[in-house]
């Protein structure tokens, strides 16, 4: 096993998600196969992945990084469009625990 | 028992970009909530960050100033964690590659403090708690930051705050930071663990967060070193967890269970380039600093030969530094220069960040003109001081204020007669001075600054007074 149960217990908890115990069995065993495959194609690159890393991937020069200009922000109304806004803030109820 | 601090600090200073590390937002501080975002800033999905040039040239020039070497090659991170001030759920950050490693601050002392190294990263937005209810700000989200991580270095309360105060003053002289620490443009995370003398082995550690004024860091430091020492002393151990630094009791307290850094999970943000700077435009950036505050106060006392004190007053602030030599190369003397900048214009600023602003309504070649009267004493400190507040006042030149027929100055054959004249009037002066109240001699000086609208020289006129009285 590449992933224990007590690992996807832990990342559950930093991702504030709640499973119930047959959910978390069947994620192991899917983690478990995603992990397993992410790492079946390391093995088929000389060097594993961190060489594509630094060979492959394209880099910019400092010279084609964005220029310090400001450019206009979007109007708070659409910024709070899809969320309960409250005075121009974002409002969220603070749980109870 | 008798324990030795371990401490580093962590700082976190907002650069002074015009816009946000990601996208084009505008950093200008305050403004109505929301105003100053947009799809990337507040994580949209699908947004794209691209970096901002000036934040990478700007954490290069402090990467310069602190001594540290420059990766040529470096990449954001994506560190997770779950709060409503971070959008996306997690901040862009570095982790494995920093800009900068390596560098060290020198104290007064001699001691180097390391500097482990300086990274890039995005500022969260300001949550209010209010009623039961969160409300979030994302104005603030996408600033950048540089942070700046010591080695554990730092073995008191004193050298903590003088590493803190030297960086803020680097940090300003470079230009890339106000480094207002009651504004929050300079932040300090203090991790602190004691141990016994001579004890290869670190000490549990604590971290103090988000500490905002350079007495608060040197008062943190010596509180949690007691709580630590008295729970060692009491065969205790020590948590490590985040702690807060609370200034009305002066006393630090825990705040939540120290996260392990694993926890945040970090790998490559995949929506970043890597990125690479050549050396020449590392050498092009090392050549734009300008003369570090040390550096200027080592020459002002060693090659300029000024008392260290004073040095110390002028090349703490860039402008007045700038000020001051821009009168020295208006053919002005440095010590008349200095003393008039010392005791003249900063009596007009109270605050270091009128000091730190300098905004004097004349130029240094306008100043110089009136040092060099004094140089050549053609006029007296006394007339300098009163002539500078004119200028000072009105932004105009010194010949507005001094004709040349004020320049003749009193001849040494008419200040005698005028202090023959002081002492003949003022006989219970001189018996005074005679039976040793020296400071009445101050009655014959005003007799003669008044018969020379101030003119007078009056270390010359004291001189012959006091010859006269015959305690010369």
């Amino acid at each position: 096993m590449a992933i224990s149960k007590t690992e996807i217990e832990k990342l559950a908890k930093l991702a504030r998600l709640s499973f119930s115990d047959e959910e978390l069995e069947r994620f192991t065993a899917e983690f478990d196969e995603i992990i397993a495959f992410a790492d079946t194609i390391n093995q088929s690159i000389e060097g594993g992945t961190d060489q594509i890393r630094s060979v492959g991937a394209r880099m910019v020069s400092f010279d084609d990084l964005r220029p310090d200009e400001v450019m206009p922000s979007l109007p708070s109304e659409k910024i709070l469009s899809n969320v309960e806004g409250y005075n121009g803030f974002f409002s969220l109820e603070r749980s109870k625990k | 028992m008798n324990y030795e601090i371990v401490c580093g600090i962590e700082t976190h200073i907002e650069l002074a970009t015009r816009t946000k590390i990601f996208c084009g937002c505008t950093t200008e501080f305050g403004g109505e909530p929301n105003t100053h975002c947009c799809p990337v800033c507040t994580g949209q999905p699908g947004s794209l960050p691209i970096l901002n040039q000036k934040v990478v040239e700007y954490a290069i020039r402090a990467g310069l100033a602190l001594n540290c070497k420059i990766n040529t090659r470096s990449h954001m991170d994506r560190k997770n964690y779950v709060y409503p001030d971070l959008p996306k759920a997690y901040q862009i950050s570095q982790y494995d590659e920093p800009l900068c490693e390596n560098g060290y601050i020198e104290l007064d002392s001699g001691k180097r403090i390391g500097i482990t190294r300086i990274h890039i990263e995005e500022d969260a937005g300001k949550l209010i708690h209010e009623n039961g209810y969160t409300y979030i700000d994302y104005n603030r989200s996408g600033v950048p930051l540089i942070e700046i991580v010591s080695e554990p270095d730092i073995s008191s309360a004193e050298e903590a705050r003088e590493y803190a105060e030297k960086l803020q003053l680097i940090m300003r002289y470079i230009g890339i930071s106000d480094c207002k620490m009651q504004e929050g443009s300079m932040r300090c995370d203090v991790n602190l663990s004691l141990r016994k003398p001579g004890d290869p082995n670190f000490g549990v550690r604590t971290e103090i967060k988000n500490i905002n004024s350079l007495s608060f860091i040197q008062k943190a430091v010596m509180a949690e070193a007691e709580r630590q020492a008295d729970i060692l002393d009491a065969g205790g151990t020590i948590v490590q967890q985040t702690m807060r630094y609370d200034e009305a009791t002066n006393s630090v307290a825990p705040m939540r269970d120290k996260e392990n850094s694993d926890d945040y999970r970090y790998f490559p943000d995949p929506d970043i380039l890597r990125f690479c700077i050549d050396e020449d435009k590392i050498e092009e950036i090392r050549a734009s600093l300008p003369e570090l505050p040390f550096d200027k106060l080592r020459r002002y006392v060693n090659d300029l030969g000024l008392p260290e004190a004073t040095a110390r007053q002028i090349s703490r602030y860039r402008k007045v530094a700038e000020f001051f030599e821009g009168t020295l190369a208006g053919g002005a003397s440095v010590k008349n220069a200095a003393n008039l900048i010392v005791g003249t214009i900063f009596s007009h600023m109270n605050t270091e960040e009128e000091k730190e602003l300098f905004a004097v309504r004349i130029s240094a070649d306008q100043f110089a003109e009136l040092v060099r009267l004094l140089d050549e004493k053609k006029i007296n400190y006394g007339v300098a001081q009163g002539t500078l507040q004119k200028m000072l006042e009105s932004g105009k030149s010194v010949d507005e204020f001094i004709k040349p027929e004020d320049l003749a100055g009193i001849s040494d054959e008419e200040l005698e007669s005028l202090c023959r004249e002081a002492f003949d009037a003022n006989p219970k002066a001189v018996a005074d001075v005679r039976n040793g109240k020296d400071k009445a001699i101050n009655v014959m000086f005003g007799f003669i600054m008044k018969k020379t609208g101030g003119k007078a020289d009056i270390r010359k006129a004291e001189a012959l007074l006091r010859k006269m009285i015959g305690h010369d």
